[in-house]
């Protein structure tokens, strides 16, 4: 009998931006059902967090010369969790790594408690790959003696992409909130010398950071951006593509990198000349529309809550009727050149790459923070908050009509509490073609190259080919619309290889190498194997063009005894990549089809911990359990973790 | 994946499990290997390269990969090794080694003010909470290594004076509380499971061949010699520059996109545009990477018999099939003859390319040379059994046919001994063999009464190094 069921297992995927979580592991897999913003806030006694923060609640507005003493209930301070605001959090993890751990504990106490498990609970832990030796060692103690769990197991990070995607050689490109972790895996053991740990600056956050700067002259607030950057219109378009509205789009471009489009069928260009395509019916018409919209929206972005902090409310909140108005008005004329670029509700719709601006509901946390901090009697606040939300009552629907994804409702599943009181205020905002430009500053470039670093340090060079052929882009960070397309576009045109044009016709294809060694084909599978993956093989004409005939050459090794030498010793294979390829997610999730494959990490841990909790019985030693831990203490866990 | 090869799993009794693990730190000229004992590879795999930012306000070190590959205006890209294969910088050193053994071994400490989040929001330092943390940051930072005792390796030309530095370093700035220092020749020995041999040693600056007797090195046989692999590398660079015509060598960094070209025809690639264009030394480095490339791919060594210039040798070198290689700009050629010039100067003196820059290399230098040195130290009784466990390691032995035409060398100079060459197949152990002995060596029971300990090192000072690291 196995020693645990499927739904005693707890996984937990702590990330620097959200942790995830789950009790129990479904028939069929699901995305993670608890997801946790990764932050605590400081509770009145230092050392102690709180999992939202503690505001104190005022049930009457201020009477103004008619001070708090004179209430009644004045000493009887009343306190909300207020689960939306942010103010004051601390996020223990920075760029994977743990930088304040009292903090951390108390989040995993938290996420622990949330789940609220029965006694008899292993739990999966996925590591970061920044996270070293002693720092496991650190987290098994925290695990058995807080929890008292009977068993506990951690897993690499990329190691449970590849579970996920049930391929056993595979490069994974992990895109986190600050930074990117590029592994290349191969037979199921991540190569752990020239991985790529924690590339800074590359995530999520430097998109923001991107828009910001791309922004802050039109006074965006980060908060906006980080918005912008969730919503669909937000797109990364791949290199070279001229964006809407300038001048290069009408220009045919060039074929930038045929290599690449001769291999893979990715051109660079296609998006290219569709856009150009798409932008040229557009008359002189919209440049006069999009001036107009230009200072409506100017407006707009103004800081409201700086507005309604400075006691300006009444003022603006009478403008902004006059302009509904307006937009009202200007919209019953019929005049489609108005809602043109600012309105989903367009009859002929452009892809969103085409479109010269674009408008997304933004969710004013800011504002909320400050009209709760006025003071105003709760009654008032609703009132206020309707009065600002521009959003029509159908959260999470946006322009595009695009489903929005888990993370996009910005683990803020549980701000839907009932009442309107603690929803977001929305307002509508306009943006231009710097929606594009989230990466324009070089951090494509930057992941290539890491791609291309850990690839070329993997010591055993004939697995090199399967490793690009075979790369995984997961992580919240490249949840962002074009982010995959464009960074494997950019990794093509700088480091494929052409097939040579001297050795292609001259040589003639050796007839031993049809089957190259490379792939792994014929190696045997470690047991673990979830569900072994096709490799996908190279092509072997390619590989012949690019490879020469040295296996032509008499294979005379100095000793018997070097079996391996030929094996693994350079010069026995060629330069790489000759293509580079995506692998295709599972199909046989389809809970996961829908939110997509980014949280993979999750989906691999749960078949990991069906897999070494109750399928092998722990014969794997995937897991340590307490009387191992009992025995070895805390540095026991490196012969247990995946 | 944690034990030891079957070669080298100590018995149970021997076996310390109880022990505290201690590090293992290999530097090398290329790349600092750091890691566990009792683990198979080192976990953390540094290079030795380090980038420098001159600024106002000092100069401001960046280490590791991740930085020191990104294009950064005033980026220098160092090594603190010195010419002669000894550390020259130990400030930089210090700081890179412990990099290497926090980042990836025991956990980064607060020692970055701008990274470690503590500086990030002053708020946050306000309440107590944050202060618990940084005062137990600040003693984590006085004591990177307070738990683990340190095994550090050592070339066999160390000077007595780099060895007390290094146990000053480990004991003083680290406060490791125990502490060894043990030839790579040695270690390299033992991971290949014998106590004596020849260990000839290819690394990046230097190639050393060490002669190993029950398990102690014979220091007036230690051999050593530049031609190793940044000599490759230059007769690489040579051979480019003197190929008609001339063959472009363009780094990564430089080439946002690149367009298939025919063979030999110019480079048609997008290239990038840098406002302050990168320093001369981080172009170098960036080369170097491509160089690497080429030398996995394209450079063979000869595999004889004979050299690559005797006879008709060179001949049917340029009949065998050329191996194209293309240029990160999209330049591409199939290399002939050429390749197997590269390396013929580890082995030819005379059959190295020169220049003004790069003069001849010496004959004692080549590799059959430095064997026969290095065999002429020992008594000639002992010869035969050094002849019998020659260890090869060292990544720039990974060149295609080096084992075989090394077996051929030496066959060729000892014809009547039997000659073994031990190469180990998998690359680790070839790569970070001095390593791999380390950790065997460390997590041996009956190493433990060799440590210094801390105590005896305040005792008798830094130079009880000489007295018991032999």
């Amino acid at each position: 009998m196995p020693p645990f069921k499927d739904e005693q297992i707890i996984v937990i995927a702590p990330g620097s931006e959200t942790t995830v979580a789950q009790l129990g592991l479904p028939e069929s897999f699901t995305p993670a059902r608890l997801r946790v913003r990764s932050r605590m806030f400081p509770a009145e006694k230092p050392g102690e967090w709180e999992p939202y923060k503690i505001r104190r609640r005022n049930d009457k507005p201020e009477q103004p010369g008619d001070g708090a003493e004179s209430r009644p209930d004045g000493d009887e301070a009343i306190y909300e969790e207020d689960r939306v605001s942010e103010e004051g959090a601390v996020w223990p993890m920075k760029e994977g790594r743990i930088v304040d751990w009292s903090c951390f504990f108390a989040l995993i106490t938290h996420v622990y408690n949330a789940l609220n498990p029965p006694f008899h609970t292993p739990i999966l832990l996925i590591a970061q790959p920044v996270w070293t030796p002693k720092e496991h060692e650190k987290l098994t103690q925290f695990f058995f003696e807080k929890f008292k769990t009977p068993a506990f197991g951690l897993m690499d990070a990329a190691m449970a992409t590849s579970w996920a995607y049930g391929v056993h050689t595979s490069t994974i490109v992990d895109v986190g909130k600050d930074k990117v972790d590029v592994t290349a895996i191969s037979e199921f053991i991540p190569h752990l010398q020239g991985r790529v740990m924690a590339l800074a600056g590359c995530g999520g956050e430097a998109l923001t950071e991107g828009l910001l700067a791309k922004l802050r002259s039109k006074s965006w607030s980060r908060d906006m951006c980080e918005q912008l950057k969730k919503s669909p219109i937000c797109e990364i378009l791949p290199p070279d593509t001229p964006l809407p509205g300038t001048t290069e789009a009408s220009e045919e471009q060039p074929i930038t990198n045929p290599a690449a489009a001769a291999s893979t069928g990715a051109s660079a260009s296609g998006p290219a000349a569709a856009s150009a395509i798409g932008n040229g019916p557009r008359g002189p018409g919209v440049d006069t529309d999009v001036g107009d919209d230009a200072n409506a929206d100017d407006e707009g972005v103004l800081d409201v809550a700086s507005i309604v902090t400075g006691g300006k409310m009444e003022e603006y909140l009478a403008k902004k009727e006059k302009e509904k108005q307006e937009k009202a008005n200007a919209k019953k004329k019929g005049g489609a050149d108005t809602a043109a670029a600012a309105n989903a509700n367009k009859p002929i719709r452009l892809p969103n790459a085409k479109r010269e601006r674009a408008t997304f509901l933004y969710e004013d946390h800011r504002l909320l923070d400050n009209l709760k901090n006025m003071n105003l009697g709760s009654e008032r606040l609703a009132e206020m908050q309707n009065q600002l939300d521009e959003g029509p009552q159908r959260q999470g629907e946006i322009v595009n009509g695009e489903p929005t994804s888990a993370v996009d409702a910005n683990g803020a599943s549980d701000t839907g509490n009932g009442s309107n009181q603690s929803g977001p205020i929305r307002r509508e905002l306009e943006v231009g073609t710097e929606r594009f430009m989230a990466a324009s500053n070089g951090m494509l470039e930057r992941i290539a190259d890491a791609v291309h670093r850990t690839i070329s340090s993997v010591d055993e060079v004939n697995k090199r080919s399967e490793l690009w052929d075979s790369l995984i882009i997961c992580g919240n960070g490249s949840r962002v619309r074009g982010f995959k397309e464009a960074l494997l576009a950019t990794i093509q045109a700088k480091y494929l290889i052409s097939p040579s044009s001297a050795t292609m016709f001259t040589s003639e294809i050796p007839s031993n190498i049809s089957t190259p060694a490379g792939t792994g084909a014929n190696t045997p599978q470690p047991q673990l194997g979830p569900h072994g993956g096709a490799p996908s093989h190279v092509n072997p004409l390619l590989y012949a063009a690019t490879t020469a005939q040295t296996q032509h050459l008499m294979p005379h090794n100095p000793t018997s005894h070097l079996p391996g030498l030929s094996h693994n010793a350079h010069s026995s294979h060629s330069q790489t990549p000759t293509s580079i390829k995506l692998v295709k997610p599972p199909e046989y999730f389809p809970e996961w089809k829908d939110v997509g494959f980014d949280e993979s990490a999750f989906l691999g841990a749960q078949v990991a911990a069906k897999v070494i909790f109750v399928v092998d019985q722990g014969q794997s030693k995937g897991y340590m359990t307490r009387p191992d831990y009992n025995d070895q203490g805390p540095t026991g866990i490196h012969d247990y973790a995946l | 994946m944690n034990n030891l090869n079957s070669s080298a799993t100590p018995a149970a009794g021997e076996y310390a499990g109880d022990e505290v693990s201690a590090i293992v730190l290999d530097p090398g000229y290329s790349s600092v290997r750091a890691g566990f004992a009792g683990e198979d590879v080192p976990k953390s795999v540094c290079p030795s390269w380090y980038g420098q930012i001159d600024s106002d306000s000092g100069p401001q070190y960046l280490f590791g990969e991740n930085a020191i590959y990104r294009p950064a205006p005033n980026l220098q890209i160092k090594n603190y090794w010195g010419a002669d294969g000894v550390v020259e910088d130990w400030d930089t050193a210090a700081k890179l080694w412990e990099y290497a053994i926090t980042s990836r071994l025991t956990g980064t400490r607060a020692s970055d003010p701008s990274k470690n989040g503590l500086n990030d929001d002053p708020k946050e330092n306000g309440n107590g909470e944050a202060m618990d943390v940084n005062m137990e940051t600040i003693e984590n930072q006085e004591k990177p290594l307070e738990e683990s005792p340190l095994l550090m390796t050592e070339p066999g030309w160390n000077p007595t004076k780099a060895r007390e530095k290094a146990i000053e370093i480990a004991m003083e700035e680290w406060g490791t509380p125990a502490f060894y220092l043990q030839k790579t020749g040695v270690l390299a020995a033992f991971a290949s499971g014998k106590a004596s041999g020849i260990i000839i040693d290819v690394g990046a600056s230097h190639t050393s061949v060490t002669p190993v007797l029950d398990g102690m090195v014979l220091k007036k046989g230690v051999q050593k010699s530049p031609l190793a692999g940044n000599f490759v590398s230059n007769q690489i660079r040579l051979g480019f520059k003197r190929s008609q015509p001339e063959i472009p060598l363009t780094p990564h960094y430089l080439v946002k996109s690149k367009t298939q070209v025919d063979a030999g025809s110019p480079a048609q690639a997008v290239y990038r545009t840098f406002d302050t264009p990168p320093t001369d030394s981080f172009r170098y480095y960036q080369e170097e990477r491509v160089l690497t490339e080429y030398k996995e791919s394209v450079v063979e060594v000869w595999p004889g018999p004979g050299r690559l210039s005797n006879g008709t040798n060179e001949e049917i070198a340029k009949s065998m099939p050329g191996r194209p290689f293309e240029m990160p700009d999209g330049w591409n050629q199939v290399f002939g003859v050429d390749r197997f010039k590269a390396a013929e100067g580890l082995f030819d003196a005379n059959a190295a390319l020169t220049d003004d820059a790069n003069p001849r290399p010496k004959d004692e230098h080549t590799l059959p040379r430095l064997v026969q040195a290095a065999v002429q130290h020992v008594d000639a009784d002992q010869r035969p059994i050094l002849l019998q466990n020659i260890v090869v390691t060292g990544a720039s032995t990974l060149l295609y046919k080096f084992g075989d035409r090394l077996n051929y060398e030496i066959n060729n100079i000892y014809p009547s001994t039997r000659n073994k060459l031990i190469a180990p197949g998998p690359v680790v152990e070839r790569k970070y063999a001095a390593w791999i002995g380390g950790s065997i060596l460390a997590s041996l029971g009956s190493f433990h009464q060799l440590w210094i300990s801390k105590k005896e090192y305040e005792e008798q000072g830094a130079n009880i190094v000489e007295k018991r690291c032999r």
